[in-house]
């Protein structure tokens, strides 16, 4: 966990992969795996937030927000915002938010045949596509 | 998985090029430390005659700032050393425990974060600290442990009451790879540099602050003029571009400093791919002796992106409310 040096100081040494304290977040003994349907994909910093519907045992419909990393690395991949469009069927890992709220961190993304979200696309050495949206 | 060990074999290819291509002068930089004298390196100029240091760099590294205890007396790999180095650090981190605190964050690969998946420019020094000898930070003097204690003692049991409480990184303020010296972070460690009459400008992609540097000979600001990030002011020595920052606060803190911290930056461009920059920090609040400290920055393609932090900063609101959530837990509520 990330150890803070006083209030209103930098944080000297940072971990390399998170800029706030996940653990402080969601809950080590609420582990989720949820299945559903994009809804919309928040494409901003300092994280991405990935919203899905997830469908019930008795038919209801009940709606998740999943935290992932930094698009700005995600952009320099070839991703842009209609990459995961809505109506995308994708499988979520991760820890349910310690307050209680339908919210948990994207610890593993993939979709449904198993294949990773976010990889395999082509992306050269800090090449950014920087294309204008389709 | 295939994209992310393409990069690291360009990364570790790069490192281990020493013997040609452009990283070989990088590896003799490194191996004799730079002067301020200008060098057949630098043909690239602007149209004022002035070394081009203008474009997009990254300074992604392996390299540890201080150097690791079993490498205590060897300040310098052999290219075939530091290429297995770089290997072992930029090798995938061992799966974390389902259960464990360890596991609750994201798939870093999965989003692009692993230095692995950025270019690394080669160097073959064990530590990014040149001076002292031994690349360590000085000790702290009894004031700056003091006064360090103190800071933290103050938030003790209080880090969640509020924002107020919380890390300027985590309020998404400023990050302390920002600034100056300007040190790597742990992913999207790139900087664009853009030469103008009068002034120098440097944008960190994160978390976006801007450094604007005048070259004009112009002095610094009165004492009694404290900024986040200091007062830099620039001026060339030969083909290096001498940055001086003093009247920083003492808001932010590089390594436990204080306010009377005074740093020294030098930036050279020694071949086409790779802008040298070193810095000494001298603060005698803070250490008996002043240090220093170099890192090459290797030639990215840009653009960089804007890393507007503050725009979905939801995480200081979950934050805390995961703290209260907590609070209540132990007061045996639900």
């Amino acid at each position: 966990m990330k150890k803070f040096v006083g209030a209103g100081l930098i944080a000297a040494a940072l971990p390399a992969w998170a800029h706030h304290s996940f653990a402080s977040e969601f809950d080590v003994s609420k582990p989720v795996k949820l299945q559903g349907t994009v809804t919309q994909m928040e494409w901003i910093n300092p994280h991405s937030w990935i919203h899905i519907d997830v469908k019930n045992a008795d038919g209801t419909v009940t709606s998740w927000m999943i935290e992932g990393g930094s698009p700005n690395s995600l952009l320099r991949r070839g991703f842009t915002k209609h990459s995961l469009e809505p109506g995308t069927q994708i499988v979520v890992e991760g820890y349910q938010a310690k307050d209680g709220a339908n919210r948990a961190n994207g610890r593993d993304l993939t979709f449904p045949d198993g294949k990773k979200l976010f990889i395999g696309t082509d992306a050269s050495e800090q090449t950014p596509s920087a294309k204008p949206d389709k | 998985m295939a994209h992310r060990l393409h990069i690291t074999l360009s990364a570790l290819a790069f490192l281990g090029a020493g013997a040609s291509l452009a990283p070989a002068q990088s590896l003799a930089l490194a191996a004799k430390p730079a002067t301020t004298s200008s060098t057949a390196a630098t043909s690239v100029r602007t149209a004022d005659g002035r070394p081009d240091l203008e474009g997009y760099w990254t300074n992604t590294t392996v390299t540890p700032l201080e150097r690791p205890k079993e490498l205590a007396d060897k300040a310098f790999f052999t290219p075939e050393e530091a290429a297995e180095w770089a290997k072992r650090q930029l090798a995938t981190p061992e799966p974390t425990g389902p259960g464990t605190y360890a596991d609750v964050h994201y798939n870093m690969a999965q989003f692009g974060l692993e230095r692995s998946q950025s270019k690394v420019a080669a160097n073959i020094r064990t530590s990014l600290i040149t001076d002292p000898p031994d690349g360590h930070v000085p000790p702290m003097t009894p004031e700056a442990r003091q006064r360090n204690a103190d800071r933290a003692a103050k938030n003790k049991g209080h880090e969640f009451d509020g924002p107020e409480n919380r890390g300027l990184a985590e309020r998404c303020i400023m990050w302390g790879n920002e600034g100056p010296p300007m040190m790597p972070v742990g992913y999207n460690s790139n900087l664009q540099i853009v030469q103008g009459p009068g002034y120098v400008a440097i944008t960190q992609e994160m978390i976006h602050d801007v450094r604007m540097i005048p070259t004009d000979g112009s002095p610094h600001l009165p004492a009694d003029v404290r900024q986040w990030m200091g007062d830099s002011r620039g001026h060339w020595e030969g083909d290096t571009l001498v940055v001086d920052t003093t009247n920083f606060t003492d808001k932010t803190a590089f390594r436990g400093s204080s306010a009377n911290l005074h740093v020294v930056e030098r930036f050279r461009r020694v071949d086409a791919d790779t802008v040298l920059y070193q810095f000494t920090v001298d603060d005698p609040s803070t250490w008996a002796h002043s240090w220093s400290a170099e890192i090459p920055m290797t030639k990215i393609k840009g653009p960089i992106f804007e890393y507007a932090c503050h725009e979905g900063n939801y995480g200081m609101r979950n934050n805390l409310s995961g703290a209260r959530a907590d609070e209540k837990k132990q007061q045996g509520g639900k």
